[in-house]
Formats: structure tokens, C-alpha cells, sequence
């Protein structure tokens, strides 16, 4: 028998599972709230708003220059309680697993997975693993929910947002979506670039007790023209790109330009789109470039008046308006 | 960005008395030109014309119609690039009228982005006829060609439906009404052919004309070039795209092109038959041609001219003889969530592109 992969056998409830939690899961996750014979357990009381949020993650490769999919979920969950102005605390995850999976893979990406989680101070208080039969999966299946608690005073909310506030964003835009497209070896295109999968956390702890700070979101699927969308949808108001505002890697220039990509739609998964009254644009920069994550955080756009749009201003001064995606960007055929 | 500012102060420093028309015959150029705003920041007399640069927009419907059939009856596997997807066909209300539609009726239809995709997908399904409907300009034609060249699986085969792009531009010429005064010629199709496959505008036209890249800059620049061929009275083919496409072309890719592939007379959606502008496998390759291996689904009948659905003016679009906005039915009837000609689904088809920079007001052609 190949014990080297993921059987069916490993979900079906007997000794083969129980020994992949133990080996695996426990093993990496392990922490005293976690008690892998439970059926459900009680956590600690918590001063503060609790939040809650919850997302499911696949990508393909599962490992990519720059992260694979345990910390990439560990990073999307704590981003998306970041951003809302929370502190992490408590994640549970389910892991659908593909048959035929290496035991070994599994294991670098848990291990992966409770690295990320140890490092934003969160621990995993449940757990869950089925296996999927091969063919019904692409290997591995992340689902997270997760726990945090912010300050009953903080304020950051869609409504509050108004013309003439200003756009920014922490660093460069659609590095993930172009390395993980590179790691997939497509198009006969390769290249080193990382993805900014990463916690934001170290970013919205500096800013989010800014009075003047409206609001804040992670760019990460449909990218940059996304969250502006989701804004100007929300607040009623129009988002305005400035395009030789938005900081952009080389690399992702040149595989833009090679492919057709439209950059703004490029996902992140480690950058923070905050939207600021103006006279605090100065100071939200100055806490972000004090950081590493923020180095390259710098002003993008604004927000205005008349319609729900979102509109780039090009290099050549023409105004474009970046429609909501349709489908799946394409690369280009000719 | 210095340098498109440079080159844009140059094309405003030109004076006509009459509006002077550049037309693109790329997807590509028509997408980078609509992106970056060019149009808003050229002068008024100057305008940007896309023309016959799509290659799903032309890909006719007799194939794509065959395509779906092949997916829906015979159970193979059909790969295609993912534009392809939502192209709609002509058939009754009720009926499956594109692949996308079929896929949903439970064909096994798969999105491809490189023709490598579809030589895998045949390695991993070895037991089912895999069918590759290969759409596309000499760009995606020269690696399909060098795919079939090297060695392809037994169960994989191809529907071609590959297209030359400059018979259609020496059509526009020979028509006498052309519609434009200056030709910006694809960057990346004289990559593979050479630049100087576009010498005959020149040579027999006497019209301006210069390859240009993706870049703001490349483009202005060959705007520029262009404008002051016309200026001056001066005629030369211009390159600036030099970087990359070189004299000659990928010498490597024509001669894969040349040993796997014919060309023949093709029809274009819409539009008709123009001669010597498509590509067939040559015999040799009999035994990897999809429409050999299922003559069934070939329907002589479908080989109209005009079968654009009705109210559509794509064929229009592609030629340059109207702008995208112009068509009756644009953002009408006629949207990327429901899109009633080919011009409207593929992201290198000018009405997608303009609708999706923005374009919502229609007007009278």
C-alpha cells in the first residue's frame, strides 16, 4: 500500500484518519484550545466587538514563489479582519484533501498554515478534513472561518465615505495574480516574481485609530478596480485612478502588456486600499512608509462626485472608465 | 511616460485641413489605444480606426457551429481558446448556440489559453478523441503549427480555422474605399512574419504605414511616423517595434507554419471569401485534421456571406466602415452579458473593447 498519499481511507473516520489529524494537523496546529476530540469548544470571553468572517481558498499551483495555500489562507483571513479594524484571534479550518495527495505536500502546507497563524498571533480552536476522490479536487481545499475582536469606538464604515477623500494604496498592485499565473508556466512565460500574499495586519494596526480614516479593503480577487467598484457602488460616489499614480512592478508592466492584462484587475493578496479625509492622506502615509509593508504606499486616487463610477485618468491625460469585469480576464490571441 | 508625452507634442505640432484616419488590424492595438485614453488626448482631426484585428470576430460561424456539434455529439473533448466560449451561432430559439451553451448541456468543453494546454489535456485523456478548434491570426497558428510539427498525441486533432491577417487589409485596398489614410501594422503578427510582409501597402498603395508594439509609446510613435509620411509625401514601411519584431520574422515559426500548414482561400464572418487568407493542414498531417476525422458535422450550407445575426453590423466593425458605437444595436440588444455579434464577446473585438473603456453612447453611423 502506498502510504506516501492521500487514500480515501484517510476520511473515512477509522485509524488512518485519526492518524493524519494526530501526524498532521495536530501536530503543526496544536495549541490548548484545540482538542482534537471535541465536538464543539467554549473560548474565552473577549472585550471588544467580535467579529467573524469566513472564506474558502483554492489556488493552482499550490505553491507559488512567495507563499502556497496555507499561509495564502491564513493571510486572507487575517486580511479580511484587518482591514475591518480587528486584531485576529480564533480560526477553525476544514481541509477538503484530493485523493492522491503526497502526505508530504499536506504537511508543508499545514505547517505553512500554522507558521503564518503563529506569526499574526492566532490559533486554530477547530478543525475538519475530508478526502475528496482524485479527480474531484485540485489537490487541496482551504476553508477558514475566522474570530477577532476590535474596539467598540472604531468607525470605519462605506457611508462615511465622501467626495474628495482621497484613495490610497500600501504598495504595488496584482503582484499574486501575475506570479501565480508565472508558477503555472502558461504562455511559455516564467519568472521570478513573488506574490504579496502577506498579512496586512502590521498596516491597519498603524492606521486604523485615525479619526479621519473612512475605510479600508484588501484588494484581492478581481483586483484594485474591484474595491474601487465595491466603493463607488456603496458610497454612492465615483472612484478616480490616477495611472501613473498606481504603483506597479516591472514584471508586471511587461506580462501586462505581453498578454493584454489589464493590471487593475490583477489580484492582491497583501495590500490595503484605505480611503482618508485629504488633510489626513499625510499622515496615514507617514505611519505606512515607517513599515516595510508600506514602503511603497503612496496616494492613487479620489473619490467625486456624479455617478458610480470608477474612472482612470491615463498617463496621457485621457479618462477611461474601468468597467466591472465580466468574465475571466483573457490573455490576448493576436 | 516621458516619451508618449514627447511623442504626443510632436503628433499636435502636425496640421491637416482634413481629418486624417489610422487604422489598427490588432485587437491588441485597439485595446491598448482605448486603454490608455489615446483617442481623448489625440488632436480632433486625428482618428483611431480599428479594423479587421479580431480573430474570433471572423472566425466563421459554419466552424464555430461545427464546433459545437463535434462537442455535443461525439464526445470528444474539445479545447479551445477561451474567447471562443460565448460566440453565438444562428440557430432557432431553443437550440444550443454556442459552446458555452453546450458545455452547460453537458459537453466536455474546455477553455485553453496556449495551444500547449490542448496537447496536455490529449496526454491526460489518452482514451478520448481530443479536438483542438484552433482559431486564430499567424500568432496562434505558428504554435499550433509547431506543435503539430513536433509530434502530437494520436487522439488529438485540430480544427483550424486560422486566418492571415493581411489579405484582409489588401482587400480594403483593392476596394478602392479602403477608409483610412494610414495603416498601423500588428506588432505581433510581424513577429512571426516580418515586417516586411506589410510592404505592399506601401509598394502598391502608396499608403503610410508602420508596425507598432503594445506600449503607449510604440504606438504614438508609429502615429507619428505615419503622420509625417503623409506630411511629407515621403513612403516607407516604419518599424517601431524593433525590439521585437525583426526582419524576416521568426524564420523558425515560418518555415513550422510552411511545412504543416496550406494556405487557401477562407471565409471571413461576415464578410466573405478573401483569397489566400487562411490556413489548412497539409496532407501529411490528414490523420490529425478534425475535419477529416468528422466530416459529419460539415455543413456546406452555413457558408454564407452575410450571416451576421440580424440587427448586427460586426462585419461593419470589422472592416473599419463603421466605429463600434455605431451599430444599431450596441449597447442595446447587444452587451458583453448578452452578446449578439462576435465583435461584443471576444476582448480583442472592438465593440467589447470600447464598451468595456467605457463607450455607453451610441450614435448614428
Amino acid at each position: 500500500m502506498d502510504d506516501t498519499r492521500i487514500l480515501l481511507a484517510h476520511g473515512n473516520g477509522g485509524r488512518l484518519m485519526r492518524e493524519l489529524i494526530t501526524d498532521v494537523f495536530a501536530r503543526h496546529l496544536g495549541n490548548p484550545l484545540l482538542d482534537t476530540d471535541a465536538d464543539a469548544v467554549t473560548l474565552p470571553h473577549v472585550d471588544g466587538e467580535l467579529m467573524v468572517t469566513t472564506d474558502g481558498f483554492t489556488v493552482e499551483p499550490l505553491e507559488f514563489p512567495g507563499g502556497d495555500i496555507g499561509s495564502l489562507a491564513v493571510h486572507g483571513v487575517v486580511n479580511d479582519l484587518a482591514v475591518a479594524g480587528a486584531d485576529p484571534l480564533y480560526f477553525t479550518v476544514s481541509a477538503l484533501i484530493e485523493e492522491g495527495l503526497e502526505i508530504s505536500a499536506l504537511d508543508r502546507y499545514i505547517s505553512s498554515f500554522a507558521r503564518a497563524a503563529r506569526q499574526n498571533h492566532v490559533v486554530v480552536v477547530a478543525g475538519d478534513t475530508k478526502v475528496v476522490r482524485r479527480g474531484e479536487g485540485s489537490g487541496l481545499y482551504l476553508s477558514v472561518a475566522g474570530i477577532g475582536v476590535r474596539r467598540a469606538s472604531t468607525r470605519l464604515a462605506m457611508d462615511r465615505i465622501a467626495p474628495d477623500d482621497v484613495v490610497l494604496v500600501s504598495g504595488p498592485v496584482g503582484d499574486h495574480g501575475i506570479a501565480v499565473m508565472l508558477a503555472r508556466e502558461q504562455f511559455g512565460l516564467s519568472g521570478e516574481l513573488r506574490s504579496d500574499s502577506a498579512s496586512v495586519l502590521p498596516l491597519t494596526r498603524a492606521v486604523r485609530d485615525f479619526p479621519h480614516l473612512k475605510f479600508m479593503r484588501d484588494p484581492t480577487r478581481g483586483g484594485l478596480a474591484t474595491v474601487a467598484h465595491e466603493i463607488a457602488r456603496a458610497s454612492g460616489h465615483s472612484v478616480v485612478l490616477d495611472q501613473n499614480a498606481v504603483p506597479l512592478r516591472p514584471e508586471v508592466v511587461s506580462v501586462c502588456e505581453m498578454l493584454g492584462y489589464d493590471p487593475y484587475f490583477l489580484a492582491c493578496e497583501g495590500r490595503v486600499v484605505a480611503i482618508v479625509d485629504p488633510f489626513a492622506a499625510d499622515d496615514v502615509l507617514a505611519r505606512w512608509h515607517a513599515l516595510p509593508e508600506g514602503r511603497d504606499a503612496c496616494i492613487i486616487g479620489r473619490v467625486e462626485t456624479g455617478g458610480t463610477r470608477v474612472i482612470l485618468e491615463t498617463g496621457l491625460g485621457g479618462r477611461r472608465v474601468l468597467d466591472e469585469l465580466e468574465d475571466d480576464p483573457l490573455p490576448r490571441i493576436c | 511616460m516621458d516619451n508618449a508625452r514627447a511623442w504626443l507634442d510632436k503628433i499636435h505640432a502636425f496640421e491637416f485641413d482634413r481629418p486624417i484616419k489610422i487604422m489598427n488590424v490588432c485587437g491588441g492595438h485597439e485595446r491598448s489605444i482605448t486603454h490608455a485614453g489615446m483617442r481623448g488626448a489625440l488632436p480632433k482631426w486625428l482618428e483611431l480606426v480599428p479594423g479587421p484585428g479580431c480573430p474570433v470576430c471572423v472566425c466563421p460561424e459554419e466552424d464555430v457551429y461545427q464546433a459545437i456539434r463535434l462537442a455535443l455529439h461525439d464526445k470528444v473533448i474539445l479545447v479551445a481558446f477561451g474567447d471562443m466560449l460565448r460566440v453565438p451561432v444562428n440557430v432557432k430559439k431553443g437550440e444550443v448556440r454556442s459552446l458555452a451553451e453546450a458545455q452547460a448541456a453537458g459537453a466536455d468543453i474546455r477553455p485553453i489559453a496556449s495551444p500547449i494546454d490542448a496537447r496536455r489535456i490529449a496526454q491526460d485523456n489518452p482514451d478520448r478523441p481530443v479536438v483542438f478548434f484552433a482559431a486564430g491570426f499567424e500568432t496562434t497558428t505558428a504554435p499550433t503549427a509547431a506543435m503539430l510539427a513536433e509530434g502530437i498525441p494520436d487522439n488529438l486533432s485540430i480544427l483550424l480555422s486560422g486566418r492571415l491577417t493581411w489579405p484582409a487589409v489588401a482587400m480594403l485596398l483593392d476596394s478602392g474605399s479602403p477608409g483610412f489614410d494610414a495603416l498601423v501594422a500588428p506588432g505581433h503578427v510581424s513577429t512571426v512574419m516580418g515586417p516586411e510582409e506589410w510592404s505592399f501597402v506601401i509598394d502598391r498603395h502608396e499608403i503610410p504605414a508602420a508596425v507598432a508594439g503594445f506600449g503607449t509609446e510604440s504606438l504614438l510613435a508609429s502615429f507619428y511616423s505615419v503622420l509625417r509620411q503623409l506630411k511629407t509625401g515621403e513612403r516607407f514601411l516604419d518599424n517601431c517595434y524593433r525590439e521585437v519584431a525583426h526582419p524576416g520574422g521568426n524564420p523558425t515559426g515560418r518555415r513550422l507554419l510552411d511545412h504543416t500548414l496550406e494556405v487557401v482561400d477562407a471565409n471571413w464572418r461576415g464578410i466573405g471569401i478573401i483569397p489566400n487568407s487562411g490556413y489548412a493542414l497539409r496532407p501529411a498531417f490528414a490523420q490529425h485534421d478534425a475535419r477529416l476525422l468528422f466530416p459529419d458535422h460539415t455543413d456546406p450550407g452555413r457558408r454564407r456571406a452575410g450571416e451576421m445575426p440580424p440587427g448586427c453590423d460586426c462585419a461593419q466593425v470589422v472592416l473599419g466602415k463603421i466605429y463600434p458605437n455605431q451599430c444599431r444595436i450596441y449597447g442595446k440588444a447587444c452587451t458583453p452579458r448578452n452578446p449578439v455579434g462576435p465583435c461584443m464577446v471576444s476582448d480583442e473585438g472592438a465593440c467589447r473593447i470600447w464598451w468595456a473603456g467605457g463607450v455607453r453612447v451610441a450614435v448614428d453611423a
